[in-house]
């Protein structure tokens, strides 16, 4: 009995240690494994915000590009940048059916028609204030072929204005700081009597350039 | 404000936004220019500002700064310009409402380009309209006024 007692004891103070290391390990082992879990959980929420951010700025640039898209296509633009047959549209909801300009005008490639017969020649420094007058701005033109709009994608157009080679050498920033301060560009909000104006304002259209331009400018697919 | 028409200086006394027609005709009595639409679609009404044609029904005064020319201004019976002289040889006019304004504009075409095609013709031409239908007549007249100032310039 007196034997059984002592090898009891002995193996409890020879596998006390080993279980009390163990316990301590495992214990040990639990800390270090949650202050990983904690870490990588930390990890992965900044990673969801992170992406979460990413997509709510995505779908601001993409909600913000549509909203410019609609204004470049936007007959009150887009009659007037046109392909490089330099021909003026007559499109949108006063015109009835979409056709070029009539009376044979076209605006030549020097797009102001001095080839051919001016722009100005009709379109005074102000709209007509009579039904169907012409309608006019300070300058009036054509936009340059390069910056063609005329029945585009949203995505053609979107390349063509980040495109320096294509949007008058300038950044995007420049781009809006055009739309907010260009006469022409304008009359696109104040055309005359009876014609559509584009949607929004030269203001918010510059105000959408920028913060598409703010999360990297991204184009449709 | 001081208009000056066919080199004669006037003196104005009209509201800016009065279209030129009304001036020239209402205010100082030069009716060569027609009025026929109102809105620049027609060409009746054609003058030249600084050499460029321009339809006065739909130029604001108070804008037209420089030379005003009426077909009055481009030559007299007398002394014909030379696109006068090729719609008389030519007999381009039937009722003639029109020919002021196709006159004017014919003269600012060979003004910037003496040796006009069809094509250029019509791409010059399209916005003057003659319900006469004197377009052939027109054409005809306007090349033999480019070959004589050819002629007169080689």
């Amino acid at each position: 009995m007196q034997i059984k007692s002592f090898m009891l004891r002995a193996a409890v103070l020879i596998l006390l240690p080993g279980f009390y290391a163990f316990a301590q390990t495992a214990d040990s082992l639990e800390r270090t494994d949650s202050l990983e879990l904690k870490d990588s959980l930390e990890r992965k929420d900044s990673l969801e915000r992170t992406n979460s951010l990413e997509a709510v700025n995505s779908q601001n640039a993409t909600q913000a590009w549509n909203k410019v898209y609609e204004v470049f296509s936007h007959p009150r633009c887009a009659n007037c940048h046109v392909p490089k047959d330099n021909l003026p549209r007559w499109s949108g909801p006063h015109y009835g059916k979409t056709s070029v300009h009539g009376m044979n005008i076209s605006g030549g490639q020097s797009r102001i028609g001095v080839e051919t017969i001016m722009c100005s020649t009709c379109h005074a420094q102000s709209n007509s204030d009579e039904p169907h007058g012409p309608p006019g701005a300070p300058v009036w033109m054509l936009a340059p072929v390069e910056m063609f709009w005329w029945q585009q994608s949203s995505k053609q157009i979107c390349e063509q204005i980040k495109d320096p080679a294509r949007n008058g050498g300038r950044t995007l920033e420049d781009v809006a700081h055009h739309i907010e301060e260009d006469e022409l560009v304008h009359w696109g909000w104040s055309p005359g009597k009876g014609r559509e104006p584009a949607p929004y304002s030269a203001q918010e259209t510059a105000d959408f350039v920028m913060l598409w331009a703010s999360a990297g400018a991204p184009c449709p697919e | 404000m001081q208009l000056n028409v066919n080199g004669t200086s006037h003196d104005v006394d009209v509201d800016d936004e009065m279209p030129l027609l009304w001036v020239l005709r209402d205010e100082l009595n030069i009716t060569g220019p027609k009025f026929g639409c109102g809105i620049a679609m027609c060409g009746a009404c054609t003058v030249h500002i600084n050499g460029q044609p321009a339809r006065s029904c739909s130029i604001p005064v108070g804008q037209v700064s420089g030379l005003v020319t009426t077909i009055e201004g481009l030559g007299t019976p007398d002394a014909m310009h030379v696109v006068q002289a090729a719609w008389v040889e030519h007999q381009v006019a039937q009722c003639g409402y029109c020919q002021p304004g196709q006159i004017m504009s014919a003269a600012a075409l060979l003004q910037m380009n003496p040796n006009p095609d069809d094509e250029a013709i019509d791409r010059a031409m399209s916005a003057n309209l003659c319900r006469c239908g004197t377009y052939p007549r027109i054409r005809a007249a306007v090349k033999t006024a480019a070959q004589n100032i050819r002629e007169k310039n080689a």
